[in-house]
């Protein structure tokens, strides 16, 4: 059973449209900017991130909007839009026991986190707590928030693995098509920025702290004066059909899924594994229908911290030598977390379906350590047919997925 | 029987709130208007316009009383009750 991408959908600090996204990477475009008001926060030493720009969401009932934090805003829009790339222009049809929306986050929202506890450690208890507060912080958030806007009876699951969330999403939408069970899958990931999110990598030092003044040059995967990832904000939603299901209401598919996989390391709780990232990548291959010697594109995950890129720059190494070009797009947009994977996909078909390479922006002296791969450092035409992208986070969780040109 | 007439004031920042909290137009806030037929609210919004007014007063506002609001009308009496019942509240 084959599956295709019928749709995308994305909100990113580079834009808000898979085109004006895919625009600001070609452009070499940076969507980081310095955050001034974090300086206030005692013990940040973080002061920048990637925000969306404004979006407008006044079209959704009020009654839908009063639960929805910015990352459910954010992904219902890039839902929308990839519905509409899609041609699902009658929603009715989702409406299915043979759809499953499969949609994450890292956690709760973290500005309802915020208000939640400063009120409850005010008045020393729950008054004063608005009905909807917890319908932002519950992890289920976003997929409820979507499905809600949506008016969604269907299947539903909630993953929520930090930054290898949407591309779970994805894989398990695959393995969920293959399986027969669903025709459609609406799969991804969101997430907002917020002083805590920047903190919860800060504390273990691994957040850029050096670029305040020069915010576009950071983040700098795989570069040497790289110092830490910068944390930015996004949605990112793909559409997955079946062949079948595709075919009957011609659909135009985008891209194929050919293989993924998700596998834990079981070890540290924040330092990465290279051999178990080479392993996750050759399960994926493993799992798929093609052979190594097809992928002619990897998006890496590298962050642009010091030793995480090491470690995906080791493991690409260790299988794929310095044949296929890789590039992490972090520099450009930032680390958004749940929405990565999906916007990182994303942006790797259009690379596809524009024979163009996007390169790593900030990557201006390559980290000895990673020169070991074949590192882009300047856009260039390239025809990608296959590509493998991944993704990683805290808890020992590897992903890593394969698209092929339709 | 003595009708109870809402402070000006007090209608007008309890208006204010209606508007802010809920996106309801001014033209809608008549003290006939019903909280449900007329203003499109639910029981989510019930415990919102609680918090709104105890915040903006500073009162405590029994939770119980809010079951029985109808109109805009027994708002602006709840809220009215509730100050009065209050030291040193003004409105």
């Amino acid at each position: 059973m084959r599956v295709f991408v019928t749709g995308m959908g994305a909100i990113t600090s580079l834009g808000n449209s898979v085109e004006s996204f895919f625009n600001g990477l070609v452009e070499n475009q940076s969507g980081i900017k310095y955050f001034p008001e974090w300086e206030n926060y005692v013990g940040l030493q973080t002061y920048v991130g990637g925000p969306v720009g404004d979006y407008n969401t006044s079209l959704l009932p009020r009654t839908v909007r009063r639960s929805m934090s910015r990352m459910s805003e954010m992904a219902v829009l890039a839902t929308f839009q990839a519905l509409e790339h899609a041609k699902f222009t009658d929603l009715k049809k989702l409406q299915s026991s043979r759809t499953l929306l499969i949609l994450g986050s890292t956690s709760g929202s973290p500005f309802a986190l915020e208000t939640y506890f400063r009120k409850i450690f005010e008045k020393n208890g729950p008054q004063g707590q608005l009905s909807t507060s917890f319908f932002k912080i519950m992890n289920h958030s976003v997929a409820a928030n979507v499905a809600a806007a949506l008016e969604f009876n269907g299947s539903l699951l909630s993953p929520s693995s930090a930054c290898a969330t949407s591309t779970q999403a994805m894989i398990l939408g695959w393995e969920m098509i293959k399986s027969g069970l669903y025709d459609v899958v609406i799969a991804g990931g969101a997430d907002e920025l917020h002083f805590l999110s920047a903190a919860i990598f800060d504390i273990v030092q691994a957040a850029s702290r050096k670029y305040k003044t020069q915010p576009e040059s950071s983040s700098r995967p795989f570069d040497q004066a790289r110092d830490g990832l910068v944390v930015s904000e996004g949605a990112g939603i793909v559409v997955l059909e079946s062949e079948a299901f595709a075919k009957a209401r011609n659909a135009t598919s985008i891209a194929e899924i050919r293989g993924g996989s998700y596998i834990c390391d079981g070890s540290h709780m924040t330092q990465s594994s290279s051999s178990v990232m080479a392993q996750t990548m050759r399960y994926a291959i493993q799992r798929s229908d093609i052979t190594q010697n097809e992928i002619n594109y990897i998006n890496a995950h590298a962050t642009g911290t010091i030793q995480g890129d090491i470690e995906e720059a080791r493991a690409i190494e260790e299988i794929f030598g310095d044949s296929v070009p890789v590039s992490s797009l972090k520099g450009h947009m930032g680390h958004s977390l749940a929405a990565c994977g999906a916007l990182e996909a994303i942006a790797s078909i259009k690379m596809m379906e524009h024979d163009v390479l996007i390169p790593t922006k900030n990557l201006v002296i390559i980290d000895e350590e990673c020169r070991g791969i074949n590192l882009l450092q300047k856009i260039q035409n390239g025809r990608v047919k296959t590509f493998m992208s991944n993704n990683f986070a805290f808890g020992g969780m590897n992903t890593s997925i394969l698209f092929s040109k339709v | 029987m003595e009708t109870f007439v809402p402070d000006d004031n007090l209608v007008l920042k309890i208006n204010d709130l209606m508007k802010k909290g809920f996106e309801i137009p001014n033209e809608k806030l008549t003290k006939n208007a019903k909280l449900v037929d007329d203003l499109g609210l639910d029981s989510l919004d019930a415990v919102d316009m609680l918090v709104f007014i105890e915040d903006e007063f500073g009162i405590k506002v029994d939770g119980e009383k809010m079951k029985s609001l109808r109109t805009m009308q027994d708002v602006y009496f709840l809220a009215s009750d509730a100050i009065k019942k209050s030291t040193n509240k003004v409105i």
